[in-house]
């Protein structure tokens, strides 16, 4: 325990332990005492919790999910499906393009616009991507379905505001990439299965899993302001 | 042996103080009266704790400064997630961010400046308490801005900066180390004892705080471990019940992913040797799930091993070096206090062969002393 007797220096060293000095006064020694025992509660507790929240669903995270919930959100959320139960087995192509409305009525709808590749180009030979290359397509994308399912009809506030995330995002980067002026964007997903290995079994039990590629037009997208 | 059972505090017979062995079984009165000896006398791997602060900090600090071109983007009012998204998702949720409190431009470069000090003065360990909570507000802060950019490394980094600000991590390997140790070898012998009562109070005040301040440490690193412990075994968990782990293609799907594809080559490199995938997946699903189980053995040191080279492979072939890192520095926080003392020697003799200084006790960490001083008065 030499750790123990090296502690800050100067002070504690010389560890008074009741010889000379008085007792501490009751009221000191009684407040120390509780605060101790708050503190090893409050671990205890925090960690039982925490644990309630990461493990999967089951009798004892049902009854006390108000309680679980009000402690652990939102600074303590977390996740830990890392690539499981079974990683991604699709690659996902995002493209974009736009609409736009001349003063005298005719309609220009812009070419496809490969937001995907953007990101993808970004990834490679880079040591250290960046977040707006790995996460932020795809983790709007990943909301907006979590949010809307198979259809594009949005039937919670949280729903809408990722759809006008995703249009954001689509209008910020054509804006960025080739410029000019629009009113409305619109969304395609291309889900591209990635093939099984050459004699080896399908993706596991993620029996949804699509076998063949699939594309989804999203609808048009007013963009609200131009002006950020 | 001596800080074998270090970071779990609640587990073993520690040795008391004053060198009474643990010898044979005690009787269970005796145990707990030893526990809360420890955990209220001797803050527990206050080496690890360092290693923590300095890791996460200097990832921080990496991270802030990689995203420089792109932080407007992320975090800033130029961002897709509109400020006025983030705060109409805060009073869903109870976030709250400093960076929502202005949408000015100027506001956020000032934000962003400071994030990047904090982190600095963090990792060097100055005022390491107060810094340390403001370090935790500022990460909530980012993280909560731009949620939904964020994985689970950017997760691990919020964690553990909440934690770190229980724990006593400016101790060690910091500036208020330093400036301890000058104080303590400069003011030797000047606190003459006067025997009046006001002494004896502040005295037993000052008590008081060393007491609690170890138990909200060692509360923190148990709180740290056992964080770690559920992230691996929660890891492991769900992977068991996923059939591409059991049969061990998993691999070959990650490998395949466009974004987590920096070095295509390289990938397919790797996803040609299924055999070798198969075994890659088995391992990670068993290591995860053993962790929590081989702490507290030897078993561990083959296990962080595993687990630093699994990390390795996905800072490289993933592209993910953030999420390594916290990961790995999570990982440091199970070793021994032993083993960073002896990492300290080892640096101190090569310091001292160097410079052909001596090398006892911890005189090579601590620059000889008022010698900038004494160089700015002779040149004043």
């Amino acid at each position: 325990m030499r750790e123990a007797r090296t502690e800050s220096p100067g002070g504690a060293a010389t560890l008074p332990r009741q010889g000379s000095s008085k007792p501490p006064p009751l009221l000191l020694r009684a407040g120390t005492n509780a605060a101790v025992a708050l503190c090893l509660a409050t671990a205890l507790v925090h960690v039982l919790l925490v644990f309630l929240h990461v493990a999967p669903p089951n009798p004892l995270s049902r009854q006390y999910s108000r309680q679980v919930n009000a402690w652990v959100f939102p600074l303590f959320e977390q996740n830990w499906r890392l690539f499981a139960p079974d990683p991604e087995s699709v690659n996902r192509q995002i493209s974009a393009r736009t609409l736009h409305t001349a003063p005298d009525g005719t309609v220009h709808v812009s070419g496809w616009f490969d937001l995907s590749g953007v990101d993808n180009s970004a990834v490679r030979h880079d040591v250290f991507p960046s977040h707006t290359a790995q996460n932020t397509l795809r983790r709007a994308w990943s909301s907006y379905l979590e949010t809307h399912g198979g259809d594009d009809r949005p039937r919670s506030e949280r729903a809408l505001m990722m759809q006008k995330y995703l249009t954001d995002i689509a209008a910020d980067r054509i804006t960025g990439h080739r410029g000019g002026t629009f009113e409305s964007v619109q969304l395609r997903v291309i889900t591209i299965p990635i093939v099984a290995p050459a004699e080896g079994p399908g993706p596991g039990s993620s029996a949804a899993a699509p076998k063949s590629v699939e594309t989804r037009y999203l609808p048009w997208w007013k963009v609200t302001s131009d002006g950020n | 042996m001596e800080t074998e059972q270090a970071l779990v505090p609640h587990r073993g017979v520690p040795r008391t103080p004053d060198g009474a062995d643990a010898g044979p079984p005690r009787p269970g009165p005796e145990r707990v009266g030893a526990f809360l000896a420890v955990l209220t006398e001797r803050p527990v791997s206050l080496y690890a704790a360092a290693v923590l602060r300095i890791g996460y900090g200097f990832l921080y600090l990496v991270f802030l400064l990689r995203e420089f071109p792109h932080r407007d983007e992320i975090w800033g009012p130029g961002s897709p997630w509109t400020p006025e998204l983030a705060r109409q998702l805060f009073d869903q949720t109870g976030w709250a961010s400093i960076l929502t409190l202005s949408d000015s431009r100027p506001y956020f470069e000032t934000c962003y400046a400071l994030a990047l000090v904090t982190s600095a003065l963090f990792l060097l360990g100055w005022r390491t308490r107060a810094v340390s909570v403001l370090f935790a507000v500022v990460v909530a802060s980012f993280h909560a801005r731009a949620i939904f950019m964020t994985d689970g490394g950017d997760n691990l980094i919020l964690l553990m900066a909440l934690y770190l600000t229980l724990t006593a991590c400016g101790r060690r390997w910091s500036l208020d180390a330093r400036r301890t140790r000058r104080r303590a070898s400069a003011g030797k012998g000047e606190s003459g004892s006067t025997d009046s009562g006001a002494d004896d109070l502040r005295h037993q005040l000052a008590t008081s705080r060393r007491t609690l301040t170890a138990v909200l440490h060692n509360c923190g690193m148990f709180v740290i471990a056992a964080q770690v412990c559920f992230l691996y075994g929660s890891a492991g968990l769900y992977k068991v019940q996923g059939g591409s782990w059991g049969n061990g293609t998993a691999l070959h799907y990650v490998l395949n992913l466009d974004l987590f594809r920096p070095w295509p080559e390289l990938s397919l490199l790797a996803d040609e040797h299924d055999v070798l995938i198969a075994v890659a997946c088995y391992l990670t699903v068993l290591v995860q799930v053993a962790f929590p189980f081989v702490l507290f053995g030897r078993l561990k040191y083959p296990v962080l091993t595993v687990l630093l080279g699994m990390h390795l492979g996905i800072a490289v072939l993933m592209g993910l070096p953030l999420f390594s890192g916290a990961m790995i520095i999570a990982d440091a926080a199970f070793l021994p206090d032993r083993f960073y003392r002896s990492l300290g020697r080892l640096r101190q003799r090569t310091g001292a062969e160097e410079t052909g200084a001596p090398s006892d006790g911890e005189r090579a960490l601590v620059p000889p002393q008022s010698a900038p001083a004494g160089r700015g008065s002779s040149a004043g």
